[in-house]
C-alpha cells in the first residue's frame, strides 16, 4: 500500500531524557506532536527499556514506521541504556526483533535534551523516507 | 533559582558534548570518558613515579641532590620529572571536570551514593598526594610546606600536638620527617586503588580506559607542557635561610595562600563545611519515591539476560526452590536498583517491571496513542 508523505504515520518510543517533549505534546491523549502530522510520542524512562515487542505493537496498531529514540550515544543516564537499545535495532543483542518487522521503516535516533527543533525535522525526513519504501514494497509486491 | 542554574549547566554540557559529538565522533569523544581520563594520569603517575623512585633518596642530605641529579644526569630525567608534575594536574583538573560533570547532569546520588562519597575520599587523598609530592623535592617551598603543615595540623583542638609530631616524625624536622612524607605520598597513592575499587562498586561494565587516540592526546599534551615548562627546584632548604621561593601549583598547592589569608583554625573550618556540603549536596534534593523492579516468578525462564544488562549490578540469579522446571530465577536487590527498565527491554517474557510503568502499559500507551483501542 503506498501512501503520501502527509498520510505516513510515525510512532516515536522516546527516553524521557533525550529529547525535551515537555510542552511538544499534545491532542485527546496527550501523545500528539506538534508541528508534525501523524506523529505520536511514548515515552518511557531510558531507550533502553524498548522491547521489541514494544516496537511491533506500534506496527501493529498502524505505525508505517517507528523511531525509537535515546540520548546521544556515549551519553546515557543509565550507563548504557541507549547502546543496548541500538544494538538491539540492529540485531545485535538478544532479544532480537522478529523478523515479520518492516526494519526499513525503524529507525533509532539519538538525540539529546537540548535538540528539540532538529528532532522535529528529523521526523519530518523520516516519514518522506517512509513513504519512499512503502512505495518500493508495495512495486516489489 | 538554583534548579535552573543546574538545569542551564546540564543544557551547556549537552549542546558542548554535542558539537564534539560532531567533530570527533562519539567514539572518540574525549567529553564521554571524563571517568576514565583521570585513570589514564593516575597510570602515567605510577609509571613515572616508578622511574623516580629508583633515583630518589629520602633524606634531608640526600632529596635535593638525587632530585636534580634526576633532572640534570638521568637520559629524560627532566621530561620524567615533568612528566609526573603535569600529568598529576591533568588528573586533578579531569576530576574536577569528571565531578562537574556527573553533578551537573545529576548522576551522583541515590543509587549512586557510592560512588559520590568515594569520590570525595579520593579527591581529598589526591590534595594529600601532591602536597607531600612537593615535599619531596625538598626545595625552599618544601620547607614552608612542612613548616605550614605542622602549624595546620597543632591547629586542631586537643589532638593537635600529637598530630603535629606524627608528620614531622620527630621533635624536629630531620630525615624521618622526609620518611613520613615519602611513605605518606606513595601509601595513600596505593589507597587510593582501594578507594576506586570501592568507587566502581555497583557499576557493570564501568569505563576505566581512554582510548588509544584520547590516550596518545593526553600523553602528548603532558610531554609538550613537560618540555616547555621543565619542573624544577627551587634553591635547597636550608635551615639557616628564611625560605622565601614558592612557586605556584593551583591544582594542589591552593590551600597554603588560603592558610596565610584565613589563619590556621578558619582554614580547618572551611576545609570541614567545605567538605560537609559536598557530602551532603545529595541529600539538598527531594529523591522521588524508590520502586525498584518486581520479578514474576510465574513468567521468569531463568535466562539471565536482565542480568547481564543491568547496568547496576542490581541483579543476581537465585536458584529456584519451587518446583519449576526452570532451574533459576531473576533477583532484584532493592537499594541498587535504578529504575532504568533496563532489564525490562532485555526480558523476552514480560517477566521483569518498573511497578510505575510496566511493559503492558507500555504497550497500552502505544496502542491509545495510534487511536486503537
Ligand atoms: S530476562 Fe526475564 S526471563 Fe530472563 S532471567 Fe531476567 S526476568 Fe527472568
Ligand atoms: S531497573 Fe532493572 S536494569 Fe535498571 S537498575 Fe533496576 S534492576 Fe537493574
Amino acid at each position: 500500500m503506498t501512501k503520501s508523505k502527509d498520510q505516513v504515520k510515525v510512532m516515536v518510543i522516546a527516553c524521557e531524557r533525550s529529547v525535551n517533549l515537555d510542552k511538544e505534546l499534545s491532542g485527546a491523549h496527550g501523545r500528539d506532536l506538534n508541528g508534525v502530522s501523524n506523529a505520536y510520542v511514548v515515552r518511557v524512562p531510558c531507550s533502553g527499556m524498548i522491547q521489541p515487542r514494544m516496537i511491533e505493537s506500534a506496527f501493529n496498531s498502524g505505525a508505517d514506521g517507528v523511531i525509537a529514540m535515546g540520548c546521544q550515544i556515549g551519553d546515557c543516564h543509565f550507563r548504557e541504556g541507549n547502546k543496548f537499545c541500538r544494538e538491539r535495532l540492529l540485531g545485535l543483542r538478544p532479544p532480537v526483533i522478529k523478523k515479520s518487522v518492516p526494519k526499513n521503516r525503524l529507525k533509532g535516533f539519538w538525540m539529546s535534551e537540548v535538540q528539540v527543533k532538529e528532532f522535529k525535522q528529523r521526523v519530518e525526513d523520516f516519514k518522506t523516507e517512509v513513504a519512499e519504501e512503502l512505495s518500493k514494497e508495495a512495486a516489489k509486491a | 533559582m538554583f534548579t535552573t542554574l543546574v538545569r542551564t549547566g546540564q543544557k551547556a554540557i549537552l549542546r558542548i558534548e554535542d558539537i564534539c559529538n560532531k567533530v570527533m565522533g562519539s567514539e572518540q569523544n574525549i567529553l564521554y570518558y571524563h571517568g576514565a581520563m583521570p585513570n589514564f594520569f593516575l597510570w602515567v603517575l605510577f609509571l613515572s613515579g616508578l622511574l623516580l623512585f629508583a633515583y630518589y633518596m629520602p633524606t634531608l642530605e640526600g632529596a635535593y641532590q638525587s632530585v636534580e641529579y634526576i633532572t640534570q644526569k638521568i637520559p629524560y630525567g627532566d621530561m620524567i620529572r615533568g612528566v609526573h608534575r603535569f600529568a598529576a594536574d591533568g588528573m586533578m583538573l579531569a576530576v574536577w571536570l569528571h565531578a562537574l560533570r556527573v553533578y551537573f547532569t545529576d548522576r551522583y546520588r541515590e543509587y549512586r551514593l557510592i560512588a559520590w562519597y568515594s569520590g570525595v575520599a579520593l579527591t581529598f587523598m589526591m590534595m594529600l598526594i601532591g602536597i607531600t609530592g612537593y615535599v619531596l623535592v625538598w626545595d625552599e617551598r618544601s620547607f614552608i610546606i612542612v613548616q605550614e603543615l605542622e602549624k595546620l595540623l597543632a591547629a586542631v583542638p586537643v589532638i593537635g600536638a600529637g598530630l603535629a609530631h606524627a608528620f614531622i616524625n620527630d621533635n624536629t624536622i630531620s630525615n624521618y620527617t622526609m620518611s613520613m612524607s615519602f611513605f605518606i605520598h606513595t601509601g595513600t597513592s596505593f589507597a587510593l586503588l582501594v578507594v576506586l575499587w570501592i568507587h566502581y562498586m555497583r557499576i557493570s561494565r564501568p569505563v576505566v580506559n581512554v582510548t588509544w587516540a584520547i590516550g596518545c592526546l593526553l600523553f602528548g599534551i603532558v610531554l609538550i607542557l613537560a618540555g616547555l615548562t621543565p619542573a624544577t627546584s627551587g634553591p635547597e632548604a636550608v635551615f639557616t635561610v628564611e625560605p622565601k621561593y614558592f612557586e605556584m601549583d593551583w591544582f594542589y598547592l591552593w590551600l597554603f595562600p588560603v592558610m596565610k589569608i584565613l589563619g590556621y583554625e578558619l582554614t580547618w573550618l572551611v576545609l570541614l563545611a567545605g567538605a560537609t556540603f559536598v557530602v551532603l549536596l545529595p541529600n539538598f534534593v527531594k529523591s522521588k519515591d524508590h520502586e525498584p523492579a518486581l520479578v514474576n516468578s510465574n513468567k521468569c525462564v531463568g535466562c539471565k539476560l536482565c542480568s547481564i544488562d543491568c547496568p547496576y549490578e542490581a541483579i543476581y540469579m537465585a536458584p529456584r526452590t519451587d518446583n519449576s522446571r526452570f532451574k533459576e530465577i531473576a533477583v532484584v536487590i532493592s537499594d541498587r536498583c535504578a529504575e532504568c527498565g533496563l532489564c525490562v527491554g532485555a526480558c523476552n517474557f514480560d517477566a521483569i517491571e518498573l511497578p510505575f510503568n510496566t511493559s503492558p502499559v507500555v504497550m497500552d500507551d502505544i496502542r491509545i496513542a495510534m487511536g486503537v483501542n
